[in-house]
């Protein structure tokens, strides 16, 4: 779940400590799986030990030991497409919400800015488990809509909260020298914003909306409180009936292990790539 | 020496806690989910009330034991049992040839039946059968799961609890509710909300009866836990604890 630590704001980009700041080591310990990057030996063998290992086993445990875990794996894959249907969902929509609150926070004008903090403030306030217990039972009680659409509401409002410290962070990070030379060349606001601003601070934003996105699939296991059949409730099902608790959680754990590991390395990737680029 | 005898020390701690399981009981731990009503529920006075604890309560008296309930969520009460947090589970548990391949079941101290609930505004619906590529909702690994799975073309919805399940049908999300009778009566026609939504249709269609459940192997507590039962029901103490709660 979201621990408040998780979420600084991200590394401020290398042009913008060429000022008199002091520079400033932010400790930017995400709350998704650990990104295993080159420079870090030991986290980057872990991760090769952690994802093949874990594969290993799956395999091992499918076809040496199949009477038990056999029937396991063949039960969960349509939770696992339910899984990442309510992460993909929930993060572009959390995207949305997050730029627009995002926005709201570093403008001028005191209402949209009041509006914007306050859904900030009382979202992160409020444990994601309850929330999602609330918007899922609120809005059924207002609009008739699927229960994987509510579910993904639930989690994008609650991580576009989140999200939007990200992108206020990331938008403040670009130095202000970049506004002014944008508004003396004759741009707007606005223009400036679009054109300027934000295609540099997304490149900021990045990597920290990548470890969103795996906070986010392991966070997604809540939705199984609200009869959303996703992997783990698939798998809460399989125990339910076959009382065979310890198998099943083993495979549901290993699972979520290898997805999110898989999705580290790629964003570690990425986050090279995007370094490379400087 | 003092790490060896601090060792030593939480040995003998973990030990003599753990000699306790499967000697001649004087207490006994009994898990219980406390969100099925008026089987087994929290009152006002955040009390765990209902016909399972009023009835076990009578057991035991019957069998010179005490007991400490404990509330336990549904989905994992079994698991407990095999890890040894409580020694045994009244939870208005059908007893079924899977569960007793794994567990220990005393005597049926009731029987019951599966029944369904669907919104006022279906007037045609009789069984699961007529729910046909619609969703029917009931508690994750409840005989009433296992009555819905049974029909094909009506796609099972599992909740944590019973009245969530009820909530999402309030709220149309699915077209119908399948739990013990008891249970349904209880939300049907007590909540007053659902009683303008909801109606239970026909009669309940399985017969279940209802037991304590140990750990496999446990006959100590299953044989003192029958001689309780015997005996609360040779004095009739049972109806009386049925027309309390269940009417």
């Amino acid at each position: 779940m979201h621990g408040e630590g998780g979420h600084q704001p991200p590394r401020p980009a290398t042009h913008t400590m060429s000022d008199n700041q002091p520079t400033q080591t932010s400790v930017a310990v995400g709350d998704g799986a650990a990104i295993p990057l080159k420079s870090d030996a030991g986290l980057f063998t872990a991760w090769r030990i952690a994802f093949f290992g874990s594969i290993l086993l799956c395999l091992f445990l499918a076809f040496g030991r199949p009477d038990q875990y056999m029937a396991i794996f063949k039960f969960v894959p349509e939770g696992i497409v339910i899984t990442f249907q309510v992460t993909i969902g929930a993060i572009l929509l959390a995207i949305v919400f997050g730029l627009i609150a995002g926005l709201g926070r570093i403008s001028a004008n005191r209402y949209i800015n009041g509006i914007a903090s306050l859904y900030v403030e009382v979202i992160r306030g409020i444990p994601l488990l309850v929330q999602l217990f609330y918007i899922y039972y609120a809005l059924g009680r207002f609009v008739k809509i699927p229960a994987i659409m509510s579910a993904i509401i639930a989690m994008a409002f609650c991580y576009g909260a989140y999200m939007a410290e990200i992108f206020r962070a990331g938008i403040q990070s670009i130095h202000k020298g970049q506004m002014e030379a944008a508004l003396s060349l004759g741009m707007s606001r606005r223009q400036a914003m679009r054109q300027v601003i934000l295609p540099q601070a997304f490149k900021i934003v990045l990597p920290p909306i990548g470890n969103e996105f795996i906070a986010l699939l392991k966070d997604s296991s809540l939705v199984s409180i609200l009869a959303v059949s996703d992997l783990l409730r698939r798998g809460r099902e399989y125990a339910s009936e076959t009382f065979n608790y310890f198998e099943t959680y083993t495979v549901i754990a290993l699972i979520y292990l290898i997805m999110t590991l898989f999705f580290s390395k790629l964003i570690s990737i990425m986050e090279e790539r995007l370094n490379d680029g400087h | 020496m003092k790490v060896l005898r601090f060792l030593s020390v939480t040995a003998l701690l973990v030990a003599s806690l753990s000699v306790t399981a499967f000697a001649a009981p004087k207490s006994i731990k009994v898990a219980t989910d406390a969100t099925w009503p008026p089987m087994e529920m929290v009152d006002a006075n955040k009390q765990i009330v209902g016909y399972d604890i009023d009835f076990l309560n009578a057991v035991a008296k019957e069998a010179g034991v005490t007991v400490e309930f404990k509330n336990t969520a549904w989905d994992g009460i079994f698991a407990g049992l095999d890890s040894g947090q409580y020694d045994a589970i009244i939870s208005s548990v059908t007893i079924t040839d899977e569960r007793k391949a794994k567990y220990d079941f005393t005597d049926a101290y009731t029987s019951i039946g599966q029944i369904l609930v669907v919104p006022k505004t279906d007037k045609t619906s009789k069984t699961i059968a007529d729910l046909k590529g619609k969703k029917v909702g009931s508690q994750i690994g409840t005989t009433g799961t296992m009555e819905v799975k049974k029909v094909t073309g009506v796609e099972s919805k599992t909740y944590d609890e019973i009245g969530l399940a009820f909530e999402d049908m309030a709220a149309g999300r699915i077209s119908g509710v399948v739990c013990d009778e008891p249970v349904a009566a209880h939300f049907a026609l007590q909540k007053q909300e659902y009683k303008e939504k909801f109606k239970i249709v026909g009669k309940s269609f399985t017969k279940e009866g209802y037991g304590i459940v140990v750990k496999k192997g446990n006959k100590e507590l299953v044989d003192l836990l029958n001689k309780g039962i015997k005996s609360v029901k040779a004095k009739k103490l049972d109806t009386k604890i049925h027309t309390k709660w269940v009417k």
